[in-house]
């Protein structure tokens, strides 16, 4: 078992009365699983993918991470815990447009404090991974939206994570580039790497092995 | 990890051009400011650090009290110097007497030049530990010697050694020179000391000193003490306090107080009241420290206002490193390492700055302060005061920005909640409120030195001419130069005076007239003239006459000022007989013949002292008085007035003053202060104003979207104006009225220590409020009004 979630609540207090974001969620995830969370526009997907990632908390209910539990810990051992296992991508890619693709690429090492030849190696690797050597020293505003959300995949990948947490990775793509994140998605899950991502194509869905369905915060089913 | 964040910082500085020189230059601009002040007040508070045994001499000060008003000064009796040396000579390294520092003619073969030092005795090279670069440091102990200074040696030897030389004073008296010492450098006391000559000799050559010796009443002498390793300063300074008192008792009606001061307070606590050390120049080097520090705070006020302003650009990095695993503490320690490299760019700007700027800041303060390329304290300093200021500009920002939750940042909806500009307009109010107080106090500086300077002198200073006789050679020749200037056509009226029009240099008391109370013990200011001296002055008589070489009894005759008249008691002074109270030998009884008005001899914001001007029988007077004739050029007189002098006394240097030039000397220290306040606060308004142009132009930018949407709804560009102008507008207001306040007690406070003073208006500080106000629309205006006249379709098309 990698996770779990057990009775999770999160409330926001909205002129005097709790407005659900998330009610009584559930869920277990085994390693090596690719699971496609969907639902309406406000239905929690996010705000799960957040706390399934740390960087949201919660108000009520238990999450266990590899024998841990989330809810107790303080801000540093989290923070810890997801940087060692937790790798994200995200929808409008969010690479630091002011550093290089390889400086983005390199960044989540120095949060890591690996030693600067590990780092190169590192990079070197996953730049020629992902095919992007020749755009190593190019800025994000240089590169296509489909090569952007390749740096970010790269980029959460270089940790090598255990669990990978994409929200709506290919939301700002065409098709083409979209097919390719989800092939490589896949790719990766056969190599090992847990994935959870929130969609909202059917399509990028079946990539998935299992579809957790959401609607106001309720799982309903998955 | 930090070699990241440099390089992300200077990636965020190039890309927006604009932002990072306000801000740099905003903060170069504040840290020159202070790194120029801090210069100038370590060079104030270093004064006199060229004597190495400046903690253990002193000069021994005086108190005296007539009627009820106690005054203090450096002015003891000769005779004080061998009681000391009695009473407490075990406590002293030396004991050294010594005049006041004045001018002689030195000449060797054709060089005649002035020079001015002092008579001292023995002591004083050992006191000043001079440093000796020829001859010997004991110079002073054979009765004709002499001891130069450097640049008097050159002047007059070149490179020939100037020991064993023989120079001539006052074409009189063979001085050998013993000794050349170093100069002393500018920012000491003693520093116009160009040569030491023997107090013997001062003895033997001024009759008058005879008389001295063994009168306690006549202050008119220094004494400077150096005392032994391990006495205590303080101490010894009670213990002969009532040195005086005990051994005179003539004079113990004063109640004379003696006691040391010491030499580091010599330049900055050198002000007494009732006896009494109140301070003195150590207020000025407060009062600049003061606004140094509020400039720099004024600068990184800027520096936080712009960073928590951009903060929306930044929010989404900080966001993204969250999330990839940055912990709060990494994210502080970054944009703390960005606002310390650029505080450091600002640093290198501002010692630019202050290179570029040192001379013309040494002519204003008449200063000489070199850089301190050298020093390492300087370095050390410099870079802790790089790091308090990166702190202080760095730590909101840092602590503002690494709080931000990436849940809410990389949504990419973040804005910055209603309260977010709070901080932000409490630090441009605390901005403004320190440029309006400093515009107000600029502003009443420059009023009362102002309202000093046109106060009425009581004389005509305009085209009088003053030269110096201290010669011996002018004795009993003031009427033939009196008529052959006067011939010349250059002069229109001559007189002489024992003091100059602008200075008094006597005070005596001891008299007795019809109708003195009793126990009154008057102290007048003594001023030994010639005839026609109100006459050539222009000084108004308002009762009687001018003393005048028509009335050959005049001998005995003299003026008084109008507050001497007051002060007297006096109705009908024209006639009155001032006696000598000394009953045993008298000098004869002097008569009042005329009333003058009061004329400003020494501050202009101070009241007039009473004052009593006495025929000079000798004729020994110290200064001519020149009324030059308006109808030549002032050069064409000068000429004349040189070639005639020449004539005369061909063996000594002309020398002259004009008299309006000596006057503007007692508005010299205000007017420093003066302009280099406006010049300070100007620069701290320029900061502000800076800062206030950059929030602007962020506000407009933020709000282009909704400027968009309202022109399209038909706002005109003043509406939009108005809207952007107003909230900045508002804040300035506040800090007017928060500046109003604190300004006018501070100025208030400073103006009592003038007892002739402006009187504070309310237009002041309404012409204040209106400056601040009209320089904040005109910084806001350019932004506002771009932002108003930009294209809606534009705008809205971007979203």
């Amino acid at each position: 078992m990698l996770l779990q979630l057990n009775n999770i609540f999160k409330w926001v207090q909205q002129g005097g009365e709790r407005v659900f974001l998330l009610k009584d969620i559930n869920l277990d995830v085994s390693e090596g699983e690719f699971i496609s969370i969907m639902g309406p526009s406000g239905s929690g997907k996010s705000t799960l993918l957040n706390v399934l990632g740390m960087l949201d908390g919660f108000n009520e209910g238990s999450y266990t991470f590899m024998q841990e539990p989330v809810h107790s810990l303080k801000e540093k051992h989290r923070s810890e815990l997801y940087k060692r296992y937790i790798g994200f991508v995200f929808q409008a890619y969010h690479l630091i447009d002011e550093l290089t693709v390889y400086e983005n690429l390199e960044m989540p090492l120095l949060y890591k404090k690996v030693k600067s030849g590990e780092r190169k190696a590192l990079v070197a690797d996953m730049l020629d991974r992902f095919h992007i050597v020749g755009k190593k020293d190019l800025f994000p505003s240089q590169l296509s939206g489909g090569q952007q959300q390749l740096v970010g995949v790269a980029r959460a990948l270089i940790g090598n994570p255990k669990l990978l947490l994409a929200d709506e990775p290919t939301g700002n793509l065409n098709s083409q580039q979209g097919e390719e994140i989800m092939e490589l998605f896949q790719q990766l899950n056969n190599e090992g790497v847990t994935i959870i991502q929130v969609t909202h194509s059917e399509k990028n869905a079946a990539y998935g092995s299992r579809t957790i369905h959401l609607l106001d915060g309720r799982k309903i089913s998955g | 990890m930090f070699k990241n964040y440099v390089k992300i910082a200077w990636r965020n500085l190039l890309k927006n051009k604009g932002y990072s020189l306000i801000n740099i230059g905003g903060l170069a601009l504040g840290m020159a400011v202070t790194l120029i002040i801090a210069l100038w007040v370590t060079e104030e508070l270093s004064y006199n650090r060229y004597f190495t045994n400046k903690d253990r001499v002193a000069q021994v000060f005086q108190s005296q009290t007539f009627n009820n008003q106690t005054g203090t000064g450096p002015s003891i009796p000769l005779p004080l110097e061998p009681a000391l040396k009695e009473a407490y000579g075990d406590y002293f390294k030396h004991i050294v007497l010594s005049s006041w520092n004045n001018q002689q003619y030195i000449k060797f073969g054709e060089k005649n030049l002035a020079r001015t030092g002092n008579f001292m005795q023995d002591g004083a090279p050992d006191l000043l530990d001079l440093n000796i670069l020829k001859g010997v440091k004991a110079g002073l102990e054979d009765v004709n010697s002499i001891m130069i200074n450097q640049s008097t040696a050159e002047a007059f030897f070149g490179t020939e050694d100037p020991i064993g030389k023989v120079v001539k004073i006052d074409n009189q008296h063979d001085m050998m020179v013993t000794a050349v010492y170093e100069d002393i450098p500018v920012n000491n006391s003693f520093n116009d000391m160009e040569f030491i000559m023997t107090w013997q000799h001062y003895l033997n050559s001024n009759e008058w000193l005879e008389s001295a010796r063994e009168n306690w009443g006549n202050n008119s002498f220094q004494l400077f003490v150096q005392l032994k390793a391990n006495t205590d300063m303080e101490s010894l300074s009670a213990q002969i306090r009532d040195l005086k008192k005990v051994s005179n008792e003539d004079t113990a009606e004063f109640n004379p107080q003696l006691f040391l001061h010491p030499m580091k307070d010599w330049y900055l606590r050198s002000n007494f009241e009732n006896g009494k050390q109140v301070g003195g120049r150590i207020k000025y080097v407060w009062l600049f420290g003061i606004i140094g520090v509020f400039v720099l705070l004024i600068a990184c006020i800027n520096f936080m206002n712009l960073s928590t302003a951009r903060s929306e650009k930044r929010a989404k990095e900080v966001g993204i490193r969250k999330s990839i695993g940055s912990q709060k503490g990494q994210l502080i320690y970054q944009f703390l390492s960005e606002s310390f490299l650029v505080v450091l760019f600002a640093f290198l700007l501002a010692l630019f700055l202050v290179l570029l700027s040192l001379n013309g800041f040494n002519d204003l303060s008449r200063k000489e302060i070199a850089f301190p390329w050298r020093s390492i304290s300087f370095w050390g300093a410099s870079l802790f005061f790089i790091v308090v200021t990166a702190l202080v500009a760095g730590s909101y920002p840092a602590l503002y920005l690494s709080s931000f939750r990436p849940v809410d940042v990389l949504k990419g909806t973040f804005k910055a909640g209603k309260y977010a500009g709070l901080p932000r307009k409490i630090l441009v109010v605390l901005q403004f409120t320190v440029s309006v107080a400093f515009i107000i106090g600029t502003f009443i500086v420059m009023q009362q030195i102002n309202y000093a300077k046109n106060r009425p002198v009581g004389y005509d200073k305009e085209g009088l001419l003053q030269i110096p006789t201290f010669s011996e050679d002018f004795t009993g020749k003031y009427d033939l130069m009196r008529s052959e200037f006067l011939k010349s056509g250059a002069a229109i009226e001559m007189s002489s005076s024992s003091s100059p029009t602008t200075q008094i240099w006597s005070n005596r008391g001891g008299f007795t007239w019809e109708g003195k109370p009793d126990n009154f013990q008057e102290d007048l200011a003594w001023t030994e003239v010639s005839s026609e001296y109100a006459k050539s002055l222009n000084l108004k008589i308002v009762e009687g006459r001018d003393l005048s070489r028509e009335f050959a009894t005049d001998s005995n005759a003299v003026l008084i000022n109008e507050t001497a008249k007051k002060y007297m008691g006096l109705d009908n002074p024209i006639g009155v007989l001032i006696k000598d109270s000394n009953e045993e030998n008298p000098d004869p009884p002097l008569k009042i013949v005329g009333v003058v008005q009061d004329m400003i001899t020494q501050s202009p914001y101070e009241p007039v002292k009473q004052g009593i001007y006495v025929f000079d029988k000798e004729g020994e007077s110290s200064y001519y008085n020149l009324r030059l004739n308006p109808k030549n050029s002032a050069s064409e007189n000068l000429a004349t007035i040189e070639r005639v002098f020449k004539e005369h006394f061909p063996k000594i240097p002309f020398q002259y003053d004009f008299v309006d030039d000596e006057y503007g000397e007692k508005f010299a220290s205000e007017e420093r202060i003066g302009s280099l306040a406006a010049i300070f606060t100007a620069l701290a308004i320029f900061i502000s104003c800076l800062g206030l142009f950059g929030l602007t132009s962020f506000v407009a930018e933020q709000r282009t979207k909704e400027i968009g949407v309202r022109k399209v709804l038909g706002a005109t560009v003043f509406n939009v104006w108005n809207m952007l102008s107003k909230d900045f507008l508002k804040l300035v207001t506040i800090s007017c009225f928060i500046a109003i306040p604190i300004s006018y007690y501070i100025m208030n406070g400073w103006l009592q220590e003038y007892p002739y003073r402006v009187v504070l208006q309310w237009w002041i500080f309404l012409l204040a409020i209106i400056g601040a106000l009209g320089i904040t629309m005109l910084t806001v205006s350019f932004q506002a009004i771009k932002a108003a006249n930009a294209n809606p379709v534009k705008s809205l098309r971007t979203e």
